[in-house]
């Protein structure tokens, strides 16, 4: 018996295949293999757990590296039978490199898996990259992987052989085959020793460098195993684990075919384990020695015990264990012994890759998902299932039947029956032929890759030598895409300079302000100072002025009055060109501004906190429209609507909950209603054209929407939205006002559509301009003009070209601003958000009696000293004077004083305002109030009195009206005037149409009744030097400066104290604002008596 | 040749000494891998407001998906970012004045991206060479030939390049390319670069950035610590950082001056250059398997183990 296995020629094993073992594996196959079709579909990030951090998981750790080492059976056994002559092992040979190809087999189908351009996987067969490590292991890996398949080659022709002679399934396919089969199978057996010596020499090369793979690593993988000899240690433990794998698998063959363990083999072969542990043992411990000093085994504890673990339970355990002939003996000591082994080497190789690799920056560490653990288990499944293919189909596992022995021949031709004696040596030179030209191939490889490292140390060598020659090429040639303007560097093109390239509108630096707000201290951002026009690098300040011990800090303006001479230098002067010869760390003007604007916008500056977000400074450009939008040739007004809303769907919505599209929302600053949100336009009455609820029709061309505002209308369908009236950049949209909010039929929407922008002063005054019926007819300080400002009429949009939004800051299509006149307010304007509440600076003389102004006066009284400048505005309208057919009789602003449809007009121009206190909120009568006819009506005004601290004097416009009313109900008449008044001139019908259309009741009877709407002044902001002086408001007398400063006969400030306007009498009426007296005279309202000096601030 | 097997000896020994001895011996052994013609950018991580201006221009540049949070969003500074397949750089915040005498300024901000190493480990790495260094110092991917191994992502001490993990049939290793793409001839040309407001980036050759940067170091020796960073560390890198806090509190590593390929290179060369070892190994084994082949003739298979004397431990039980 015993000789019968020893001596047993490799036959097929005749057992049925498909046992509940195999079935098993069948099952475990199709759960990891639909993990693996789902990769496929969906990508490696899908199934695994692998990231950034973590590139690499079990499929190349366990499937390609533990695979790989694993497989060495099939080289360390073909070494000892073939090359060291231990011919008695050969019955193992067979099995050992089977486990082998199908190992490494199963290592290309787990790549496949794991890589990510699977499709591209035989690129490294023509793209050579010697200097990876990882080409070389692939290189070798299919070469390898083409020797293991001449080596097991013979099993599998005899295999086909044996079927041909035994006359089974296929045989008569095959018989046509059999000279082939023959012929291959001679020459096989003819060249297998050249093969086995290569198999061995590849293995040494891909196996050791598995283990370079990770020395590129140093800082990633940890130093228990970062090491030089890491190729060594993986070489010798690839060695070591080599027949440890053949005893495993041969005894587990064994027991699951049912056949007795070939422990006669399996014993010697045991012997020779623990020299191999030992090699292995003494360079892992001698490594670990010699390194010791650098070692960390405390910071994670977690790869200590890891490699604790591999080094005493994988290697030094089974080295006792196997040195014991009983254990070597003993089938199932030896299996315990030899499975430590490759446990060992397992766990070593999961170790380098996964365990012992921590990259710095990774937060979590890797842990295989299901489904890497899944294909995992799938690969090692098909493994086991191919092999059991194998062995059942073809002669691996040395027989065990005597039987089998009947025919050997049939199974074992002789060798060279197809090659003759002199062939021999051509076929092996062919075959030797090939290794060496992969040899050479490779080494060619190395060769090459070495010379392009080499190739950087030449290039230097040629620009130096460029370098040395007189007529050195001009740096900049070789990059011809960059603006070659700098000597030394290429340098970033400043926004400021080339705004129109960039994203952001430039910043319109606002000087003064600043001024202010540095406390007039230049040098906070001239802080140096050339003496002469070519000097780029100048003085300083701080220098200079520490030379003459003056320190710096306090207004430059005390000591150097006009500044006419030493004027402070532009920032250009020396940040125009950055970084040049003369001072390399200089930054360019891009940078200068940024970084002292930045500096000073990060503190918190009192009084007047600087925005610190970049869009607070600069308006992002409006990208050209001109390609994105895509209309029909003639579009329709909402077309235009629709294509907006294709990409702003939000500003869509934003502009539903406006109070520009609603005309009506949170009234919060109507006394008495701050709580209401439902008081729309419609309720408000004026006595311009009265009320706009009967008169939609008109009043809906100033509406930013299409259609008639009347009950039909859908305030809740953004397609109704007109984006134009205020987005159009061209100038040519117009609002129809007979057609209720569509423009002109003949426009060119699409070329308007095509240069949307950024709203303008003149996208505003389209509408705000003109309200009131004519140009600045009814706000008196909304001038026409302001579209394109000179400095004299505004100083924000004159000089600084100010938008309205600058002020009237706009967050998702909410406006801030609030009118007297219009209920709903989304937020305030106030001039001391930029100019913070001291604005007069501290350089001059009277900043401080200026700066006390600021609580009881706002800023506009004195700024705009008078309105309607440039364009006449309405002061006054007689509607009982209506319906006459007289002569217009145009005044002399050439503006009609008589309308048959307003009755007599009275226009004025260049006007003083009146001054009333105001805290911010209103008064206003509602439709339908109640009203006492026996004195003027205010329609609306300002809340607010001289003991109110809230309360300041702001400037307004008055407007007078006779106008119409219930003389039985006493209310105000809200008449019908388009298509009512305007056609019939009936004021009772006009009036009985409207209240009936508004839901009032109305008793029949008539009178009129007289009227007073008052408007603030805020706009039409002049110059400092055109303000107020102080003998403007305030009695010659009060202002004289000796009245407190005594003995300051120096002191005389002439353009201050007196009047700017000395035509304007009685400017301010004190004892109407409720004053006793002249306030310079008896004290303000904060404080009472002058002489002991003014309260601190 | 010769210069593999001196670096292979140098770099085994100062491995088998220790890291330590790595650091004193930066001086001699520090090779220079710098080109007059490398181009580089100087951060200055002191001048940095945070802006995330390079990054908006780096994903508009290199047409990246839109992000879902706009880039004046300054609530991604809560938690530390890293570069990733959509994001080729990120600025990350961290408590503390860039420098000592930056009182009152509360965040250092440090941007980071491919560093664009001199010696790049990644370039090394790739299997087929779809990562390769441009003359001017770029280093840039080809995608038709990767075959997607992330080999480069392991090699990478900067652990810069990322991976479409996410898509299925062309997933490509994503990193900054120094917004280059020299197979257009065009040259590197960052967008971020142009981008910074305050010029903390500063562009230009790499020779004149390491001037610049000693020159500011010179002039504010109390604002920066004295090292550039990128200088010297894994053979020097073309992106330089200026720095005012030690780079560990920054979010920056600490790296030998040693290029990590130049170990795996010297190795791989060392041992396989000419096939000259692998070639001699082969006819070692060749005359063994002749000798055999020679003392122990072609037998029968039956006398196999029969000729073969059981050793001592072996034999029928």
């Amino acid at each position: 018996m015993t000789a019968a296995a020893r001596n047993g020629r490799p036959q097929r094993v005749a057992r049925p295949l498909f046992t509940p073992g195999i079935l098993t594996l069948m099952i475990f196959m199709g759960i990891g293999f639909s993990f693996g079709i789902t990769r496929f579909l969906l990508g490696l990030g899908s199934v695994t757990n692998l990231n950034d951090r973590n590139p690499w998981g079990i499929w190349i750790a366990f499937d390609v590296a533990c695979g790989v080492a694993l497989a060495a059976g099939g080289f360390t056994t073909a070494a000892l039978v073939e090359i060291f002559g231990r011919r008695r092992y050969k019955p193992l040979l067979r099995p050992a490199l089977l486990t082998a190809f199908l190992g490494y087999l199963w290592v290309a189908v787990a790549l496949i898996f794991d890589l990510g351009r699977y499709w591209n996987v035989w690129r490294p067969i023509f793209n050579w990259q010697g200097n990876s490590v990882l080409f070389e292991v692939g290189m070798c890996v299919v070469f390898y992987l083409l020797v293991l398949a001449v080596e097991i080659s013979p099993s599998i022709l005899e295999g086909l052989k044996s079927r041909i002679d035994r006359g089974e399934r296929g045989a008569a396919l095959l018989r046509r085959v059999e000279r082939p089969i023959l012929a291959v199978h001679a020459w096989a057996r003819t060249v297998m020793p050249l093969f086995v010596a290569a198999g061995v020499v590849l293995s040494f090369m891909h196996q050791s460098s598995l283990g370079t793979l990770m020395l590129i690593a140093p800082t990633k993988l940890s130093p228990l195993w970062h090491t030089p000899v890491l190729p060594v240690l993986f070489l010798l433990s690839a060695i070591m684990v080599g027949f440890p794998m053949v005893i495993v698998e041969s005894i587990y063959a064994g027991i699951s075919l049912g056949r007795r363990p070939e422990m006669e083999l399996l014993t010697p072969l045991a012997r020779i384990i623990p020299a191999l542990l030992g090699c292995y043992g003494i360079v892992k411990i001698g490594d670990l020695a010699v390194r010791y000093g650098d070692l960390d085994f405390y910071s994670h504890p977690a790869a200590t015990v890891s490699l604790a673990v591999e080094i005493l339970l994988g290697v030094a355990l089974p080295f006792l264990l196997l040195l014991h002939k009983a254990v070597r003996r003993s089938v199932g000591w030896l299996f315990f012994s030899v499975s430590l082994i490759v446990f060992g080497v397992i766990l070593n190789r999961i170790n380098v890759y996964l365990v012992g690799y921590n990259p710095p920056y990774s937060t979590r560490a890797y842990f295989p998902s299901v489904g890497e653990i899944a294909l995992t288990i799938a690969i090692v499944s098909g493994l086991l299932f191919c092999y059991r293919l194998f062995v059942t189909f073809f002669p691996i596992l040395p027989g065990t039947e005597p039987a089998a022995e009947a025919r050997p021949a049939l199974e074992h031709p002789e060798p060279g029956r197809a090659v003759g004696p002199s062939w021999v040596w051509i076929v092996r030179g062919s075959a030797a032929a090939i290794l060496a030209v992969f040899i050479a191939v490779y080494s060619l490889v190395h060769t090459q890759a070495i010379r392009a490292t080499a190739r950087m140390v030449s290039q230097v060598e040629r620009v130096r030598a460029q370098a040395r020659a007189p007529a050195a090429s001009a740096p900049s040639a070789a990059y011809p895409l960059r603006p070659s303007a700098y000597r030394n560097f290429y340098w970033l093109d400043s926004p400021l300079l080339r705004a129109a390239s960039d994203d952001y509108e430039p910043v319109a630096f606002a000087h003064r302000i600043h001024d202010n707000l540095t406390g007039g201290d230049c040098a906070v951002c001239h802080h140096r100072h050339a003496a002469s026009d070519g000097d780029r690098v100048g003085e300083d300040i701080g220098n200079l002025h520490a030379l003459m011990d003056i320190k710096l800090g306090g207004p430059c303006a005390t000591c150097h009055g006009d500044m006419a001479q030493n004027p402070p230098q532009a920032c250009a002067h020396c940040h125009g060109l950055p970084n040049e010869d003369d001072a390399p760390s200089r930054i360019g003007l891009k940078g200068a501004y940024h970084r002292q604007c930045i500096g000073c916008h990060q503190r918190r500056i009192v009084p007047a906190p600087a925005p610190t977000e970049c869009n607070s400074c600069h308006h992002p450009w409006t990208p050209d429209h001109s390609l994105l939008v895509t209309l029909p040739a003639k579009p329709a007004p909402q077309d235009v609507t629709r294509n907006c809303l294709g990409c702003h769907p939000k500003a869509g919505h934003d502009v539903l909950k406006s109070a520009h599209w609603n005309w009506k929302g949170h009234s919060r600053t109507l006394a008495g209603n701050e709580h209401r949100t439902d008081i729309g336009l419609s309720m408000v009455l004026s006595n311009y054209c009265i009320a706009m609820g009967p008169n939609l029709q008109q009043c809906s061309s100033c509406h930013i929407g299409y259609g008639e505002l009347g009950a039909a209308f859908d305030f809740d369908d953004p397609q109704r939205i007109d984006c134009l009236v205020c987005h159009d950049t061209t100038g040519t949209y117009k609002k129809d006002p007979d057609q209720a909010g569509l423009p002109y039929a003949e426009l060119d929407l699409n070329a308007i559509a095509r240069k949307v922008g950024r709203p303008s002063r003149s996208n505003c005054g389209s509408c705000h301009f003109a309200s009131g019926g004519a140009a600045n007819a009814k706000h008196g300080d909304l001038e026409p003009e302001l579209a394109h400002a000179a400095e004299s009429l505004d100083v924000h949009m004159g000089t600084l070209h100010m938008r309205c939004q600058d002020c009237h800051t706009t967050a998702e299509h909410r406006i801030a601003g609030a009118s007297l006149s219009a209920p709903a307010v989304e937020g305030r304007v106030a001039c001391e958000k930029c100019h913070g509440s001291a604005p007069h600076g501290v350089s001059g003389m009277l900043s401080r009696h200026l700066d006390d102004h600021v609580r009881a006066i706002a800023c506009e009284t004195c700024h705009i000293p008078s309105y309607a400048r440039l364009s006449p505005t309405l002061l006054r309208r007689d509607y009982s004077a209506a319906g006459q057919d007289r002569a217009a009789g145009a005044n002399r602003f050439g503006r009609p004083e008589y309308d048959k449809r307003f009755g007599t007009l009275t226009w004025g121009k260049d006007l003083v305002p009146v001054y009333l206190w105001y805290d911010g909120t209103r008064r206003a009568v509602l439709a339908g109030d109640a009203v006492d006819p026996s004195s003027p009506v205010v329609l609306n005004g300002p809340v607010g009195e001289k003991r109110n601290p809230a309360a300041r004097i702001f400037p307004f416009k008055a407007h007078t009206a006779v106008q119409p009313y219930d003389s039985e109900r006493k209310v105000l008449a809200l008449p019908r005037l388009v298509e009512g008044y305007w056609t019939h001139f009936d004021w009772g019908k006009a009036i009985a149409e409207g209240m009936k259309l508004m839901g009032l009741e109305y008793s029949g009877k008539y009178g009129f009744i007289e009227t007073t709407m008052y408007s603030g002044i805020h706009h039409t902001v002049t110059a400092a030097d055109k303000a107020l002086g102080c003998a403007d408001c305030h009695a010659p007398q009060a202002v004289s400066c000796t009245r407190c400063h005594k003995n300051a006969r120096q002191m005389d400030l002439p353009r201050h104290r007196l009047a700017a306007y000395p035509g304007v009498k009685r400017r301010l009426d004190f004892k109407a604002l409720g004053y006793a007296d002249d306030p310079a005279l008896i004290g303000g309202r904060f404080y009472v008596s002058l002489g002991r000096g003014t309260p601190p601030r | 040749m010769k210069l593999s097997r001196r670096a292979l000896l140098g770099s085994g020994l100062s491995l088998a000494a220790g890291r330590k001895a790595a650091g004193r011996s930066r001086e001699q052994e520090q090779q220079s891998f710098t080109s007059p013609d490398h181009v580089g950018v100087l951060v200055d991580t002191t001048l940095c407001i945070g802006c995330r201006k390079c990054e908006e221009a780096c994903n508009r540049r290199n047409r990246l998906p839109r992000t879902a949070e706009p880039f004046s969003d300054k609530n991604v500074f809560n938690y530390f970012r890293r570069p990733s397949a959509n994001a080729f750089t990120v600025v990350n915040r961290f408590e503390g004045s860039p420098s000592a005498d930056q009182e009152g300024i509360a965040h250092t901000y440090v941007k980071v991206q491919c560093m664009h190493c001199l010696y790049p480990s990644c370039v090394s790495a790739c299997i087929v060479g779809a990562l390769t260094k441009a003359d001017d110092g770029a280093v840039v991917y080809n995608p038709s030939i990767c075959i997607g191994c992330r080999y480069c992502q392991i090699s990478c001490p900067f652990e810069i390049p990322a991976y479409e993990f996410h898509v299925a049939l062309t997933p490509r290793v994503r990193k900054c390319e120094f917004c280059s793409d020299p197979a257009r001839g065009k040259g590197a040309d960052p967008a971020c670069a142009a981008a910074c407001p305050t010029e903390a980036l500063v562009f230009g050759r790499r020779a004149d950035l390491v001037a610049m940067a000693k020159e500011r170091i010179k002039r504010r020796p109390e604002r920066y610590v004295d090292r550039i960073y990128g200088e010297t560390e894994v053979g020097g890198t073309s992106w330089l950082y200026l720095i005012g806090r030690p780079v560990e509190e920054i979010g920056l590593l600490e790296l030998p001056d040693i290029p990590p390929p130049q170990r795996t290179e010297a190795i791989q060369h060392g041992i396989f250059n000419y096939g000259i070892i692998p070639i001699a190994f082969y006819g070692l084994l060749s005359g063994l398997l002749w000798y055999q082949k020679r003392k122990y003739p072609e037998e029968p298979p039956d006398a196999d183990g029969s000729k073969d004397d059981p050793s001592a431990d072996g034999g029928a039980p």
